[in-house]
């Protein structure tokens, strides 16, 4: 059933209930006050590869990392 | 004789070396066609044990410290993922994990370790993963892979590699937190289509046991078509809801929320079970290498005792040869 409703405007900008989740989170973290902060930002780091395959042919590996290559 | 197979093969030692003892060591220091006769001989034999001793030794040395490596790094992730559980044990209760399930498109998660020298575990998951796909796969059905993980990727890539849809790796480079597991979950989410998630995982359940274990994520779509139907989906309408206006948008935010949590627990218990069968597979390693060690060590008295025995011998019979 399709909702004819409002619906929240992260969801209509695209963005999945995980991705706001992880917005707000964010924000909660930066406002944590300094040793809690570092402890908290480490929590928060995002580093793999990904490949998609189409019909048995991977293509080229995507990295999405917080932290730049070294 | 057992010098002579010793220089030749220089392999196996403790097969051949039954009794080599000092009478069958002369008869092929004197047959005239054997070409290793002379003092070179004896020495050189048992430097091929000390070095095949020297690195044995050094294997046993790595493997134990792999082993404590292993030890560390579970007592540190075990804590975790135990606290995760309770993630998404509320979700179970409220929305049921229904393997048996009939969906038209399945996507099967199959969670593996990048790493390997960690015993069984992947090839675990991955038989369970391919017979997860025979079941599912019928006329009407479509069944893809996702693989999280190099040795999973490895194993699938040989014979279901137009089924893949998405390979991950490189996921422990940082310390695992529930932002890494959530994008992987959000990119799993935008890019593939499907109606019921299976998660294929080794669950953690002690140190030396790990079992495979199979949670079902279902889209909104496939939730709303259950509760319809009835069943313990069907309550959901007894609960008084907040946030969401419609049953369905809820019901969509609730979905990819579980999806982000059971994929949580899923990769700590995961990263928990391979620790804990890379310990236990570098413990049965240290202990072969140090059952080998002793083979290898007798070998190597005997050879050195049967050389020094020969030529006493040689030593003896000459000086009588000499007398009488």
């Amino acid at each position: 059933m399709a909702s004819t409703a409002a619906v929240p405007f992260w969801r209509s900008a695209g963005m999945t209930y995980i991705t706001y989740s992880n917005i707000c989170a964010n924000l909660v973290r930066n406002c944590l006050k300094e040793p809690h902060k570092a402890e908290a930002i480490n929590r928060e780091k995002v580093h793999f590869s990904v490949s998609k395959w189409v019909d048995g042919k991977p293509q080229k590996p995507t990295i999405r990392s917080d932290t730049p290559e070294a | 004789m057992a010098m002579a197979a010793l220089r030749k093969e220089g392999r196996r030692f403790a097969p051949l070396v039954s009794s080599p003892n000092p009478i069958n060591a002369i008869r092929s220091t004197l047959a005239p066609t054997e070409e290793q006769v002379g003092l070179g001989v004896r020495s050189i034999s048992t430097q091929v044990v000390r070095n095949r001793m020297k690195s044995v030794r050094n294997i046993q040395k790595i493997t134990k410290a792999m082993k404590m490596v292993a030890a560390s790094k579970l007592r540190a992730i075990q804590v975790r993922a135990e606290n995760s559980r309770g993630l998404w044990q509320p979700f179970t209760a409220l929305l049921g994990d229904t393997p048996s399930v009939n969906v038209k498109k399945n996507v099967i998660v199959t969670i593996s370790s990048d790493k390997g020298l960690c015993g069984g575990i992947n090839s675990t998951s991955v038989k369970i993963s391919r017979a997860l796909h025979k079941i599912n796969s019928g006329p009407d059905t479509q069944c893809k892979y996702v693989v999280l993980g190099e040795k999973g990727k490895a194993q699938l890539i040989r014979d279901s590699k137009k089924d893949i849809e998405l390979i991950m790796t490189e996921l422990q480079k940082n310390f695992l937190n529930y932002t890494q597991v959530s994008v992987l979950a959000d990119d799993i989410l935008k890019n593939v289509e499907f109606d019921a998630l299976r998660i294929v995982f080794n669950k953690f359940q002690s140190v030396v046991s790990f079992l495979p274990t199979t949670a079902t994520v279902l889209s909104p779509e496939i939730v709303e078509r259950e509760s319809e139907a009835g069943g313990k989906i069907g309550d959901l309408d007894s609960y008084e809801i907040e946030g969401g206006e419609t049953k369905s948008e809820v019901l969509q935010n609730l979905a990819e929320f579980q999806f982000s949590c059971v994929m949580f627990n899923a990769v700590l218990e995961n990263a928990c079970s391979e620790q804990g069968a890379r310990m236990s597979a570098m413990d049965s390693s240290s202990r072969n290498a140090g059952d080998m060690l002793d083979r290898l060590t007798l070998t190597y008295n005997r050879t050195r005792q049967a050389s020094i025995t020969t030529e006493l011998i040689e030593i003896i019979s000459g000086a009588s040869a000499l007398e009488g």
